[in-house]
């Protein structure tokens, strides 16, 4: 290890809180994608902190993963292997096969800063990423990409997330600039099913009702999808003047979601979606949510305030206390069934 | 007493060396060096001016304050010192940079140390090439950088499997890869429709220093000589837009330092280095360092160089180029980008045709005169508006769109967000340039942030004048200049962010012209003092020329320039001189009376006098010849010794 890597370890340890150990997940790991130092940093810096893949340990701690990365942005592991995992970075889809030991840029140079990378849980050879200007697609475990868009549009296919349904093989929503796209032939063909005029921030499935389905976009608010995404209505209540980031189900209760925004902060509803409740009291005064995430386990209902720290609640929002990270920008969570190794 | 006698003497001697003879010294002569001797010797009295410098500023007692990996270069290249270097590069190894900027000096140092440092030292450069995640980045200059130093690693070790290197991929792999994308770079971007980019007055370090590396250490001959062709091809653009060898008119991508002092760029050290024709900047640019230790094994044809150091004749250069990617809100990934140069003895006037080519940093237009020392000289006039914007970043990035405003200012561009900054460009502003006539127009939406535009005017402005005709007269040199606002204004103070991690701001002289309308305009005209009897007789020019404008429901302007076109242009309509549209689809990848080339042709002809050279990346070949007169659609008109005064070719 060499002395900046020494340093930082020992930073991250010391920067790190122990979560309480009896509220540790039985059943799933707990990933989480992000950096600890995003502001100021200029390619080719050393860091000065690490970066990255964090692991949640026995203890509640998060444990820094492999290697140091500043700019890892989502990840999506093989069902069949956790040690088999998949990321969004600035270089590309990188694929590690030893729990994050060694990695390969699977992607080439003509693919880049994907923002959103998902593993087909009913065919897991296949791996999609959401590009800047498109969709990519590996079919061979990572090793090699290419680009499937037809029926995509020219221009307008930004993607920001893609989301594979986790009941058919092949079936996919992608959410572009233009709205949401939808393939069920592993992305040999795609056809619009919501059009919207800015990006498509987020789209998840419910973990209860596979036909249920949400979407935060940057502009159109928040919409819903009750017949597995072919089409969307916006949920009354919640504003489409400012962004909404990400959405979490609470694999625990059926009726909790969580939606989390720059602007908006952290709200939540109780009624799967009916009603939306502010629980922005008890986090920082800049309640700039990045990613939200309910733990699958035991519904503790997580908040990465941006720059500020993770926060984790587990009345749903009552009330909050600081579950470390300082200073980082967590981009994305990922809860990996134990079982899974 | 002994160490601290050594030690005062190597104080001593490293003061004495650190001296730097050209920077403080009073500027060169632009004329040129007509003996090819002659300038080969001065160009390597200038490079090794440079590693003497370098050199002359480590204390080797002190490796870890004083060997970076550009000393370190200069070191080896000097052949002195192998051992410290060698155990200063072990040190170094244990601790490396993540991206483009660690990368070109890593490779830097692994090929001039190839022979010289320690078989330890070496395996210490390998072995970081292993262990550390390299970044690609997100912009042109990043992936350059990035592939070019990948490419000469994975040549330097070659058939080395794929769990030795960072990338997960075999030495043949990254080959491969950096290949694939340099030629994609070199073939189907840059000399088919042009750079991203163009005319970077800081980021020509970024790409001629890895072309330079290429051009030398490539083993591929294909490679190699791509390498050559390609700083020939920056250079040539150099060249032809640098007038006493500052680099003039639009930048994709530049800051406020450069904008403001035109000289204080890098570009201004590789004049210097290559043609002779202007004092480098302080520290010989930084980068520019990394130059200097293979500096030697390229020279700049002599066609070239006649280009950069002739401004006997006026000419104008019109080229092609493209914007940074846009991701979205836009119909096309790069659009591009039309700009034109008109460069006399006296001033020079650039233009793109109004295009966010770069959020951050772009700038579009300006009227820079010479001076005889340019150093510390504020010799530009422009306008522009100070756009900020979260949709512009999205544009351009892939992010969400509240952070990025507040992080770019974090990130080596402060005013980004700031009402009163130079630099940036706007989706508002539109442009016309005919000669040495600029149109400005301006049609800001409500809301927008931020609702004014800025004119500056600069310190070294003499006789501003507020005529009641509503023109701005002023000098600066031996130019005059009319400045025509479109909309009331009131003045501010200059404050200068001294460079882009600069956190305050210095009153370094000059003013802001303000004027807080949404539609609004400028007109700026120029003139040498040699076309006037004095500088009433101009004013008297000026003011006679017809000229009608309104500024609803679009800003439009109708004038007669002062050289005698009639044109007509309003926001967001295409410009129409003596009764024709400009026809920007006619626009070729480089027209001038010295480049040439066709869009998608992969080819430029460089020429001068009776001089040309070929670049054709289509065969790979570089084709010199020697005309027995003077030939070529722009000869007769040099020849005459004056400009072309008629309609820009692409508008007749």
């Amino acid at each position: 290890m060499n002395p900046t890597s020494r340093r930082l370890a020992l930073l991250a340890l010391a920067v790190l809180p122990a979560l309480t150990a009896g509220c540790v997940s039985p059943g799933h790991d707990l990933y989480l994608f992000g950096s600890l130092n995003p502001k100021g940093r200029v390619a080719g810096a050393r860091d000065t902190a690490l970066n990255g893949v964090y692991r949640r340990a026995d203890d509640g701690s998060f444990q820094h993963l492999g290697i140091n990365y500043p700019a890892m942005l989502a990840g999506s592991f093989d069902p069949r292997d956790s040690r088999v995992f998949y990321v969004a970075t600035i270089n590309g889809v990188l694929c590690t096969r030893d729990g994050g030991r060694t990695w390969r840029i699977g992607t080439s140079w003509d693919m880049t800063e994907p923002k959103g990378v998902m593993v087909d849980p009913n065919a897991p050879d296949t791996i999609y990423a959401a590009l800047p200007d498109g969709l990519g697609i590996s079919t061979d475990r990572g090793q090699t990409w290419t680009r499937r868009e037809n029926g995509l549009p020219a221009r307008g296919k930004y993607t920001q997330v893609v989301t594979v349904d986790r009941t058919k093989a092949g079936r996919v929503l992608a959410g572009c600039e233009t709205g949401i796209y939808l393939t069920e032939n592993a992305a040999q063909s795609w056809r619009a099913v919501l059009t919207t005029k800015e990006t498509v921030n987020d789209i998840q499935q419910s973990p209860h009702d596979p036909k249920f389905w949400l979407a935060a976009t940057q502009s159109a608010g928040v919409l819903a999808s009750r017949d597995g995404g072919l089409t969307w209505q916006r949920i009354p209540g919640l504003s489409a003047e400012h962004a909404h980031y990400n959405i979490a189900f609470d694999p625990t209760h059926p009726q909790r979601i969580a939606l989390g925004g720059w602007t908006y902060g952290l709200l939540t509803s109780e009624d799967g979606g009916a009603t939306w409740t502010d629980r922005n009291a008890g986090l920082p005064a800049k309640h700039r949510v990045w990613r939200t995430a309910i733990d699958p386990d035991t519904g503790r209902l997580y908040a990465a305030v941006e720059s500020e720290a993770l926060y984790i609640s587990d009345d749903f929002g009552r009330t909050w206390q600081n579950g470390g990270m300082t200073g980082a920008r967590i981009q994305s969570f990922a809860f990996v069934p134990k079982a899974a190794k | 007493m002994n160490r601290l006698i050594l030690s005062c003497l190597a104080f001593a001697t490293a003061t004495l060396l650190t001296a730097q003879p050209s920077f403080e010294a009073p500027p060169p002569p632009t004329a040129p060096v007509q003996d090819a001797g002659q300038r080969h010797e001065a160009y390597l009295k200038r490079v090794d001016e440079v590693l003497d410098w370098r050199a002359g500023r480590i204390d080797i007692t002190q490796p870890d304050k004083h060997l970076d990996m550009a000393a370190i270069a200069v070191l080896l290249t000097r052949g002195e010192h192998y051992d410290v270097c060698s155990q200063r590069v072990i040190e170094m190894m244990k601790d490396p940079g993540t991206g483009p900027f660690w990368m070109f000096p890593a490779v830097c140092v692994a090929y001039t140390g190839r022979d010289k440092l320690t078989p330890e030292a070496q395996k210490a450069i390998r072995e970081a090439w292993r262990t550390t995640r390299q970044l690609r980045g997100d912009t042109e200059n990043h992936w350059l950088m990035y592939y070019a130093s990948l490419y000469l690693m994975a040549e330097l070790y070659p058939n080395e499997p794929a769990e030795t290197w960072y990338s997960g991929k075999s030495s043949a792999e990254n080959l491969a890869e950096s290949r694939e994308y340099l030629v994609h770079w070199m073939d189907e971007l840059t000399t088919s429709v042009g750079q991203g980019e163009y005319n970077p007055s800081h980021y020509i370090g970024e790409y001629a220093i890895p072309m330079l590396f290429m051009a030398t250490w490539a083993k591929d001959p294909e490679m190699k000589i791509r390498g050559r062709m390609m700083l020939d091809w920056l250079f040539a653009e150099l060249a032809a837009n640098t007038l006493n060898g500052v680099l003039r008119g639009p930048n994709s991508r530049t800051d406020e330092g450069s904008v403001i002092e035109r000289w204080n760029a890098l570009s201004s050290y590789f004049s210097w280095l290559l043609f002779g024709n202007t004092p480098p900047t302080g520290g010989y640019g930084g980068w520019g360092v990394y130059f200097a230790p293979v500096a030697k094994n390229y020279t700049v044809p002599e066609v070239i160089y006649r280009i950069a150091t002739d401004r006997s004749g006026d000419y104008v250069q019109r080229d092609r180029a493209r914007t940074r990617r846009y991701w979205r809100y836009s119909d096309v990934l790069s659009p591009p980008v039309y700009k034109i140069n008109y460069l006399r003895r006296d001033y020079a006037v650039g233009s793109i045709q109004g295009i966010v080519n770069d959020a951050i940093q772009g700038h579009a237009w300006d009227v820079t005169w010479a001076e005889p020392d340019p150093r510390g000289k504020h010799n530009t006039m422009f306008s522009l508006h100070p756009h900020s914007s979260m949709r512009a970043m999205q544009s351009q990035f892939a992010t969400y769109p509240e952070a990025m405003i507040t992080a770019v200012t974090f990130e080596g561009k402060p005013s980004y967000d700031s009402p009163d900054k130079v630099v940036g460009a706007s989706s508002y502003e539109k442009i016309f340039q005919d000669l040495d006539t600029v149109i400005a127009l301006y049609d800001i939406a409500p809301g927008t942030r931020f609702e004014h535009i800025n004119g500056f005017f600069s310190k070294d402005l003499v006789n501003v004048t507020e005529d009641p005709s509503g023109w701005i007269f002023a000098q600066g040199g031996r130019t005059y200049l009319a400045y025509r606002p479109l909309a009331p204004y009131h003045w501010i103070p200059y404050l200068h962010y001294n460079g882009g991690w600069a956190k305050e701001k210095l009153p370094l002289g000059g003013r802001l012209l303000v004027s807080p309308h949404l539609k609004n305009g400028t007109i700026v005209q120029a003139a040498s003092v040699d076309e006037f009897a004095d500088f009433a007789a101009f004013q008297a020019a000026i003011k006679a020329l017809p000229l009608k404008y309104s500024l609803e429901p679009k800003p439009t302007v109708t004038m007669k320039t002062l050289r005698g076109k009639q044109v007509t242009f309003t926001y967001g309509q295409t410009p129409v001189v003596d009764g024709t549209p400009l026809d920007y689809s006619k626009w070729k990848l480089f027209e001038g009376p010295y480049l040439n080339a066709e869009v998608g042709g992969r080819k430029m002809t460089i020429t001068h006098g009776r001089l040309q050279r070929i670049l054709d990346f289509n065969t790979l070949t570089i084709t010199d010849h020697v005309a027995k007169s003077p030939t070529g659609p722009y000869q007769n008109r040099l020849n005459s010794g004056h400009a072309e005064t008629g309609p820009c070719l692409a508008f007749s």
